[in-house]
């Protein structure tokens, strides 16, 4: 097949099919004997065709490809923007710039940039590269280096139909991902890595190695802490170190520090005095400026873990109102901590790792990021501690906690499961195109956080602008918010368009709120997600909104100055709803969980109930009673359902007809244990609960059996981060010293982004046990490890690690021997070099081949019109047909087939002027005589040229001998021709369908003949014509043989010569047959 | 041989049916389509601005901030970026009768002047409400006098006027026009005889002012029959003087006479040649085309009406 490859631009997938090819010699002797009956040119013609459509057909099989060859070149340019070469960007963009400066017009040019992440910022186009100088947009993250992510998405971009090249533009202090291996898949896709390797270097620097501190240590030990410190230069620098976030006091000549070129070390100790987790940071600050490069390297973190009782921690939105709670444990003996919202920092895991366990006191979710609320997930369910949720306003379902991490690891609910007729919410999103990066993806972020948040038993709808079909639509129609997944796939379809007018979307819910699906519903409330550029509402649609209740919050969505608000502000202010201005994109959770919230208000239930004990020898509850008179009365729930599982334990309920409500319910999941108190203690819900004498020793049990438990094993452990990965060690011994083999551990590892991954240890030695993660953030690392012998518990180990600042902010020159290596293993060329040197677009890659299938193309435009032509040359009644219908497929062709109607105008003419010419020429019969002279052409070669005439002299004299004996024996020639009358009625049927010499010597007629069909014949027209037609037969044979004679005539004389001399015999057959049959119809 | 010259008959009229100009060789008399999504020479990236010289080039703009020429039949000439796009891009864009360009930067409040081959020649407005503050500029337009007309909405949604100087001299149709106030004028049109067009597109109606802000005609409302509209975001005047209004939710243009008949409609909603995908506007070109920015295509479409 190759060969044809070069010959033609076909392939063919299956070529296996080709060999039905060999059918078209069978089919042309086949065809020659069925089709006798027609003239020559036709038979020519339908021979051929029908050769045609079998060389088709097998073609189709085969899986024909049309191959495009060409020497355009693909070039991607992949930009380096990392931290480490920031001060080198306007050189690249320059390399890029004149790189592309005179190139071929179809050699296309692409720009990929890349740090943490690759972007595409030039797609591989024709026409050079076009981003004016600077205006590349703002690279996130810029402190990790993923080269393989760039080259990664530069193979996936190039066009299928060039040659391709990548020119890599880096330092090559790549930093995440693997870029050996994508050097190996560019080479094995034939495409070359040229390398233009950025060259700086920092010789004066100072930076942290490591800070070393002890995974664990004791209430009142100094636990000593190793910082190792590099300095290129001779430099003197101060240290601060802090210990739990404060200043730890040193007097100023022990903080200045000199240092050496190379490694310094230093120590101190600081004095431990609580339990729980001890973090420590050290600052370095260089006396000299000049002699430290890179600020963000002058900071180390580390952190251990004391040993003791860790506090509890109370979270409230009001310390009056908590600090009865606060008290009681206090008297209880429970140590115990109380914290406002704004008084928790940044409450990161590590921090929430100082207690044991945490009370969220009436807290709504919004008060949490989402980061948040996943690490206070992980708390518990990964670091084995506790989490008590107490009931109000701002809890569970009503505050805003329904879809969030913290439902999945508490025992109850925040939905409504039993059927209950509670007052609904409804809760309308208008959604309007922003137009900042990302703005839409954001706003259908949120939506979908909306749906989580409100209840099934509350109403959704989502409106928005869309273009499929035009104008305003209800994306997702106000319902019942049960399918959550669906209703979520449909947000995630939506294409939100660029609304012109706030005021037809307002009123289209306004509408469904209060005459449609959400009259019912006791909580009107709708959204507004914009950059508010679109036309506000009229005055009368906001006092409508007002006067039915229905408040609008807007969230004005944009991180720069492109928001218009004041339409904003006034729609907010005049339905009595809310006004953000999300300036990050992080804000924008928070808020959505907080205003969607607000129609879960008919969870709360607000009448005196008296909650019932029904299971007081649950452990949470052992040794507690329920006085004679029971529970205390309560004011007060929110409502919740209790989870469906074993696990969940629900001992104290508030009756009711449709069921029982959960008021206290527990249960331990994975490592952590969590309680749900649904009501509250304060006085609006608990007025007769604080008198309550066991009141203290009830919230004492509840908060100690959900408090970790501490059980350490003593190994010793010892973490490290090498390059990309960071390592956990542990050794293993028991109280003897003997080391401990085939020990199972069972881990889960935290990132720095609140993920939560199993984490497997090897046992590489005797008792020594190892685990290796990747390190690719900042921040610390958190392992809670469970150990196991024999399937027996042993206890825990916490360790971790903590990764202050990027390796980036650490290269202090390029790594070239990286590069070096990746332009060797792809062939490419090393370009440290002026652009107009480097040749960027040198055309010597080998051409690249472009493979589309065409069976289809072919099986409609070439199979499909051969076999109507096919069926045209051996069905249709004279030339006049035949013409028309290649005419008409010829057109089809052009047109379709090639796709000329799109062309320009004069494509179109040109299509019709080829066929009109192509059908008057067959219609003239110009193309006749060429047939009839290949076909004779062909003869004569078959028969040796004159020697085949001579023969042909002969049979003619031949038969003229036979007829003329034949017409003087009529008797018996009639006996005979009476024996054949059947036969021959059926020939001159047939004659009647054919398109034979008579039709075609016979000038146009009508329709009829054009198209084909039976027509019945006249006899005595027949008779006439057949007289004229041999006296016109003898005239054209001489003047034949004058001209064989002389040598002389055009070639179309010749050929309507040999033509009148070949069809001879066949008509002087054909004359005789009418002879004989007029003798015998005279007979009869 | 008769039906074969009635083919032939058929044919050749099909030909010079195809080969003129008029209803072309796409449906719906669609002389070309240019463009395509992409942010190179020539591609779009959800233009929504055109403008066109007489017998010249035509500009268009984009969601990239990018304004591209091209000549007549849709050959790039040549492109420039607008100054500042961080907080959006333009809107309207419209051609000075000396050549210079005029785009209403609709998220500057401003309206900033090139000349034809991009180069900055100046630029006036600022953010507010008060004389000579723009919020939300759409689109430009000069009077026979050199004054300058400016459209803008959210807040103001009025029409400015500005000497040739760029000197602010007042504003117009900012009170109650035939019951309600102006929303959103996208553009804005100064006829022959002089007198104000306006496309008033969140009211879905076409305004006639005269050039002192008195109302002269109002006609449309909501809707998609003959003489409705949905959200008419561009109008231009023909040759003969009707009114050519560019329906962005109703995808068709729509001709009307200066009484408000509804003469003709042209489009619909697709993807094909012929058809429209939101358009934000359309204006009258060399040789008397009409060139329609088809955004949510990504395309100009080159319409011989």
């Amino acid at each position: 097949m190759s060969i044809v490859a070069i010959a033609f631009p076909l392939d063919f997938q299956q070529p296996v099919w080709l060999w039905l090819c060999l059918l078209i010699p069978v089919l042309i002797l086949a065809t020659l004997r069925s089709l006798s009956g027609l003239d020559p040119v036709r038979r020519v013609l339908a021979v051929t065709l029908r050769c045609t459509l079998v060389l088709l057909l097998a073609c189709c099989l085969a899986g024909i490809e049309r191959v495009r060859r060409n020497d355009d070149l693909t070039v991607i340019f992949l930009m380096d923007r990392s931290y480490s070469v920031e001060s080198l960007q306007a050189f690249q963009e320059e390399f890029v710039r004149e790189s592309t400066r005179n190139i071929r017009a179809d050699d296309r040019v692409g720009l990929i940039d890349f740090a943490r992440h690759a972007y595409l910022q030039q797609m591989p186009m024709r026409g050079g590269y076009y981003l004016p100088p600077g205006r590349l947009p703002q690279m996130q993250n810029t402190d990790r280096t993923d080269v393989a992510a760039a080259v990664r998405l530069a193979m996936a971009m190039f066009p299928h139909d060039t040659a391709k090249r990548i020119v890599l533009m880096s330092d090559g202090n790549d930093n995440i991902g693997d870029l050996i291996t994508e050097a190996r898949r560019a080479r094995a896709d034939g495409i070359p890595i040229d390398v233009v390797p950025l060259q700086y270097r920092h010789r004066n620097e100072v930076y942290f190695e490591r800070m070393i501190a002890p995974t664990y240590a004791e209430p009142g030990e100094q636990v000593p802490i190793r910082m190792v410190i590099n300095s290129q230069q001779r430099a003197s620098a101060r240290l601060a170190i802090y210990h739990n976030g404060k200043l730890h006091n040193i007097s100023p000549e022990d903080s200045r520090v000199d240092l050496e070129p190379g490694s310094n070390t230093f120590y101190i100790k600081l004095p431990i005095e609580t339990a729980g987790t001890q973090t420590y940071e050290a600052v370095l600050t260089v006396d000299d400026d000049s002699m430290d490069t890179v600020a963000m390297n002058n900071t180390a973190r580390a952190f251990s873990f004391v040993a003791g009782a860790s506090p509890v921690l109370i979270v409230t939105s009001d310390r009056s109102r908590d600090v009865v709670l606060f008290d009681a444990l206090r008297s209880e003996r429970v140590v115990v901590e109380m914290k406002t919202p704004d008084q928790l920092g940044a409450f990161t895991l590590l921090q929430m790792m100082n207690y044991s366990s945490i009370i969220l006191s009436n807290v709504a979710a919004a008060t949490f990021t989402d980061r948040q609320q996943e690490e206070l997930a992980i708390f518990v369910k990964d670091m084995g501690s506790g989490l008590i949720m107490l009931g109000g306003p701002d809890s569970f379902g009503a505050g805003g906690w329904i879809g969030s991490p913290i439902e999945e690891v508490m025992p109850v609910t925040f939905e409504i499961k039993h059927k209950r007729i509670i007052p609904r919410g409804a809760l309308v999103l208008i959604m309007h195109s922003c137009e900042i990066p990302r703005g839409n993806f954001w706003g259908k972020e949120m939506a979908k956080k909306s749906v989580d948040t409100i209840s099934s038993k509350d109403y959704l709808g989502v409106l928005a602008y869309t273009y499929t079909p035009g104008g305003e639509n209800w994306e997702v129609p106000l319902d019942l918010n049960t399918n959550k997944a669906a209703v979520k796939a449909r947000i995630d379809r939506m294409q939100i368009g660029d609304m012109p007018d706030f005021g037809r979307t307002m009123q289209m819910a306004y509408k469904e709120l209060t005459s449609g699906r959400g009259r019912d519903a006791a909580q009107k409330h709708v959204i507004i997600l914009s950059d508010g550029d679109a036309q506000a509402p009229t005055q009368k649609l906001l006092q409508d909104y007002a006067d039915a209740k229905i408040s609008v919050s807007t969230i004005a969505i944009g991180w720069g100055a492109h928001v218009r608000s004041q339409t904003l502000i006034d729609i907010a202010r005049k339905t009595g709803g809310r006004f953000y201005a999300a300036r990050n994109p992080r804000e924008l959770p928070q808020i959505f969980s907080k205003e969607s919230s607000i129609v879960r208000r008919p969870l709360i239930v607000e009448e005196s109930f008296r909650p019932q004990l029904i299971s007081a020898s649950a452990d949470l509850l052992g040794g507690l009673r329920a006085g004679q008179r029971g529970l205390p009365e309560l004011g007060g729930m929110v409502l919740t359902s209790a989870k469906q599982s074993p696990n969940v334990l629900v001992p104290i309920v508030r009756a009711t007809d449709d069921g029982e409500d959960p008021v206290l319910a527990y249960w331990q999941y994975e490592l952590g244990k969590t309680v749900a108190f649904t009501s509250g203690y304060w006085p609006e819900w608990g007025k007769q609960w604080m008198p309550w004498p066991r009141f203290a020793k009830f919230w004492a049990q509840v908060v100690r059996w959900t408090m970790r438990q501490e059980s350490p094993a003593n190994f010793d452990t010892y973490t490290k981060v090498e390059g990309n990965r960071g390592r956990i060690v542990i050794d293993a011994l028991d109280k003897d010293a003997s080391y401990l083999n085939d020990l199972q551990l069972r881990a889960n590892l935290v990132n720095p982004g609140a993920d939560a991954v199993p984490i497997h240890f090897v046992q590489t030695g005797p008792g020594h046990y190892e685990a290796e993660f990747p390190v690719d953030k900042s921040g610390q690392y958190l392992a809670n490890v469970q150990i196991y012998n024999e399937g027996k518990h042993m206890g825990t180990v916490r360790t971790g690690l903590s990764v202050p600042f990027s390796p980036e902010y650490r290269d202090l020159s390029p790594n070239e021997a990286l590069l070096h290596n990746v332009a060797e293993i792809t062939g490419g060329r090393w370009l440290d070099m002026a652009p107009e040197k480097a040749d960027v677009f040198s055309h010597d890659l080998p051409p690249s081949e472009a493979k589309r299938p065409a069976w289809a193309w072919v099986l409609a435009w070439l199979f499909l019109p051969a076999f109507l032509l096919d069926v045209a040359v051996r069905r249709l009644a004279n030339w006049l047909a035949i013409s028309i219908a290649v005419e008409i497929v010829v057109l089809a062709v052009l047109l379709f087939g090639m796709d000329i109607r799109f062309g320009p105008w004069w494509g179109i003419a040109g299509a019709i002027i080829l066929a009109e010419l192509i059908g008057w020429t067959i219609r003239f019969r110009y193309i006749g005589p060429l047939f009839d002279f290949v076909t004779h052409g062909a003869t004569a070669l078959a028969h040796a040229g004159e020697r085949s005439t001579a023969s042909l002299e002969q049979l003619k004299s031949a038969r003229d001998r036979a007829r003329d004996d034949r017409d003087e024996q009529p008797l018996e020639g009639l006996k005979r021709i009476d024996e054949k009358v059947e036969p021959r009625s059926e020939r001159v049927a047939k004659r009647r369908f054919d398109a034979g010499d008579v039709s075609a010597d016979k000038p146009a007629g009508d329709l009829g003949d054009a198209l084909g069909g039976a027509k019945s014949i006249d006899p005595s027209s027949k008779r006439s014509s057949t007289k004229n037609r041999r006296a016109i037969r003898r005239i054209r044979a001489m003047k034949a043989q004058r001209l064989d004679c002389f040598g002389q005539g055009s070639v179309h004389q010749r050929i309507r010569a040999m033509k009148s001399r070949s069809s001879e015999a066949q008509r002087s057959h054909f004359s005789r047959q009418a002879n004989e049959q007029r003798g015998t119809t005279h007979g009869q | 041989m008769r039906w074969a010259g009635v083919f032939t008959i058929l044919s050749a009229a099909v030909s010079v049916f195809l080969a003129c100009e008029p209803p072309a060789l796409t449906p719906n008399g669609v002389v070309g389509v240019f463009g395509d999504v992409g942010l190179g020479p020539g591609s779009f990236s959800y233009p929504r601005a055109i403008a066109a010289e007489p017998n010249g080039s035509v500009f268009v703009i984009d969601k990239n901030g990018r304004i591209q020429r091209f000549d007549e039949n849709g050959l790039f000439e040549t492109f420039w970026r607008m100054p500042q796009t961080e907080q959006g891009k333009p809107v309207g864009l419209s051609i000075h009768p000396d050549g210079r360009i005029f785009v209403a930067d609709t998220h500057y409040h401003r309206v900033t002047i090139f000349d034809r081959s991009g180069t900055l020649l100046d630029s006036f407005g600022r953010e507010g409400t008060g004389d000579g503050e723009f919020l939300l500029p759409t689109d430009v337009a000069f009077d026979a006098s050199g004054v300058i007309y400016v459209s803008e909405y959210q807040g103001n949604d009025r029409i400015t006027k500005w000497s040739p100087d760029l000197q602010f001299i007042e504003a117009i149709g900012d009170g109650e026009i035939d019951g309600s106030r102006l929303r959103r004028p996208a553009a804005i049109e100064i006829d022959a005889e002089g007198t104000l067009w306006i496309a008033d597109a969140c009211n879905h109606r076409i305004v006639r002012l005269s050039l002192d802000g008195e109302l002269l005609t109002t006609f449309g409302h909501f809707g998609t029959g003959p003489g409705e509209l949905r959200y008419p975001y561009d109008l231009s005047i023909s040759p003969d003087q009707t009114i050519m209004v560019c329906e962005y939710e109703g995808n068709r243009l729509q001709w009307f006479s200066k009484d408000g008949r509804s003469l003709r409609r042209w489009g619909r909603g697709g993807r094909r040649p012929g058809e429209l995908f939101a358009p934000w506007g359309a204006t009258y070109g060399p040789k008397g085309r009409v060139y329609i920015v088809d955004s949510l295509n990504s395309r100009i479409q080159i319409v011989r009406p």
